[in-house]
């Protein structure tokens, strides 16, 4: 007991060496004053509320991230039209901000809406980057997103994930044969939820195009897993691998014209490659057992996947034609559904061990492997635009599925606010 | 006693509805036991597992090779489907709850395909069995069911 104790003080101790200064947030304080407008009378009265709006969405969107921590917007900090690119920094130095942003939104006389956001330094005084966006005034949350957007990327030097889609599989109706499991996708705050399919067909795995308009889904439309597309606007679907064979874990190259994908041959599961639209089925394994779970790098020259040709799962990348196929993870238990993050550095992937389930990361070359979750029944990872943060799924003791997002800065998994139960999430890129 | 019985039945009928109350059977009055009569698909399914010994065969952890009791359970399925030619039948085969999703397809695929194979081997033509994966999706344990389809 004794010795326990001692080990518990010892545990404790480097807890405390490790932690910062006590009282300071690891977050990024930001001051986020209600965005101004330099219009006057009703059209300045309109602009300023949909300037109300989106300040206090951009706080939303960068809480949201773990790594800002936004002071609530307060109406008493609306500044005059010029004091956007001439902020007074004192007063948000003395608030205890480290980065300031400050917006307007000014009426067309197309009727459309100008947006202009800008970041600043609020310690050194000086701007860190500044971007204009013209929308709909309907479409006001998209240019809040972007706005988000370019303050993210302005302090972290990584791409803001908040003008993206999440798709992934609503569960409903319970547990077991009674599963109800239909499409679903949503922009990456949970709004503008929607259904793609009505539950009538087991679908599994959905995958965005780069750009968010289609997804590449498994569904089981004459009782044998396919590979289908589907585009979001206009609800078209088609096959895309062969019929009666059975095929799954469809993913699109980084232009979003292909689509690799597994298939049987027998009882050997290989992976091939076709035209979005069509075109030529190039098989790009052969090796006896099951290959799959197939990812591109983002430049397109690699791709990464999971095989069992060593005996256990483990991870594997070859030239985009199939030439030059290597091992990269060597670790105990089984590596699973590599995804290739977006800024190329590292591979996410589910290791299945005596532990259960967990997500973790390892360098595109092979080292600096690591965990972010501690399990025991997480899987598929999707990685954020900004290769900062990865969405996945994970199921409580009842068997109920849901989402959580985590971030590379060690902070705990958070789970996503969605209607039902979810499974399989996939981020897409930046939509535009 | 009959009226209040009747009373009991009427207060419970909405209650069964909702909560899915134990079905009260007065005793006595022994229930005329409700004999299935099987037709069609049906009938075949049953006299199919009846006499193959089962229509699921099972798998270790991870693996899609077939055991000693699987063989004799196929040899017996094969056995049947000699029998009758004109019948069509699916394989559904079935991955861990602990694999992953694409795995636990592929592995399950597996599965289907070596029983194909195997009754391929037992003389069946392939065009009389198909083979699909469930993948996780239906919990239980690694297995292979052999479905009558018609």
């Amino acid at each position: 007991m004794k010795r326990l104790f001692v080990t518990l003080m010892l545990l404790g101790l480097s807890v405390a060496a490790h932690a910062q200064q006590p009282g300071t947030p690891a977050a990024t304080v930001i001051a986020i004053p209600p965005m101004t407008s330099p219009d006057t009378g009703t059209r300045g009265n309109e602009m300023l509320g949909i300037g109300w709006q989106a300040t206090q969405m951009i706080a939303a969107d960068l809480r949201q991230t773990s790594e800002m921590m936004p002071l609530p917007p307060n109406q008493k900090d609306y500044y005059s039209y010029p004091e956007v690119t001439a902020p007074t920094f004192s007063k948000w130095r003395s608030a205890g901000a480290k980065a300031l942003v400050t917006g307007f939104v000014q009426s067309r006389s197309d009727g459309r809406v100008n947006f202009g956001c800008y970041v600043y330094d609020v310690e050194k005084g000086r701007e860190l980057g500044r971007k204009g966006f013209v929308v709909s005034s309907g479409e006001w949350r998209r240019a809040a997103h972007k706005c988000s957007g370019v303050a993210y990327e302005a302090i972290t030097g990584a791409p803001g994930m908040f003008d993206t889609r999440i798709a992934y599989v609503a569960e409903s109706g319970g547990a077991g044969d009674a599963r109800v499991k239909r499409l679903a996708v949503m922009d990456s705050d949970g709004f503008n939820h929607r259904y793609l399919t009505a539950g009538e067909t087991m679908v599994l795995t959905p995958r965005l195009s780069p750009n968010g308009s289609q997804i590449a889904y498994v569904a089981y439309p004459d009782g044998v897993p396919q590979v289908r597309l589907l585009d979001i606007g206009s609800g078209a679907q088609r096959p895309v691998a062969p019929s009666d064979v059975i095929s799954f874990a469809p993913r699109f190259s980084p232009d979003g014209r292909r689509i690799l994908f597994t298939m049987m041959n027998g009882t050997n599961a290989d992976i091939y490659i076709t035209g979005r639209d069509g075109g030529v089925l190039q098989r790009l394994t052969t090796s006896p057992g099951i290959d799959t779970d197939a990812s591109f790098s983002p430049d397109g020259s690699k791709i990464v996947f999971e095989s069992d040709r060593g005996g256990s799962q483990q991870l594997y990348v070859m030239n985009s034609d199939g030439s030059n196929q290597r091992r990269m993870s060597f670790g105990g238990g089984w590596y699973a559904s590599p995804e290739w993050s977006p800024d190329g550095k590292w591979i996410a992937f589910t290791r299945r061990g005596a532990d259960g389930r967990r997500i973790g990361i390892i360098g595109s070359d092979g080292s600096g492997e690591k965990y972010l979750t501690n399990g025991p029944t997480d899987e598929g990872p999707s990685w954020a635009v900004s290769s900062r943060e990865i969405i996945f799924q994970r199921s409580d003791a009842m068997g109920r599925s849901g989402l959580y997002r985590v971030s590379f800065d060690g902070s705990a998994p958070r789970q996503m606010s969605i209607p039902q139960g979810g499974s399989d999430p996939d981020w897409s890129g930046l939509l535009d | 006693m009959r009226k209040i019985l009747l009373i009991l039945m009427i207060i419970a009928a909405p209650a069964a509805a909702q909560r899915r109350l134990p079905v009260i059977i007065p005793l006595g009055k022994a229930q005329p036991a409700q004999q299935p009569v099987l037709t069609g698909i049906d009938a075949l399914r049953a006299d199919f597992a009846a006499q193959s010994g089962g229509t699921t065969v099972y798998f270790g952890s991870d693996s899609s090779q077939l055991g000693a009791p699987a063989r004799t359970v196929l040899q017996a399925q094969a056995m049947w489907l000699r029998r009758h030619p004109e019948i069509v039948v699916r394989i559904e085969g079935h991955g861990d709850t602990t694999d992953t999703r694409d795995h636990a397809l592929a592995v399950g695929a597996r599965r289907a395909e070596e029983v194909r194979d195997y009754l391929v081997l037992m003389g069946l033509p392939a065009a009389q069995l198909s083979a699909m994966s469930w993948g996780k999706e239906r919990p239980g344990a690694g297995r292979a069911v052999t479905i009558l389809v018609r």
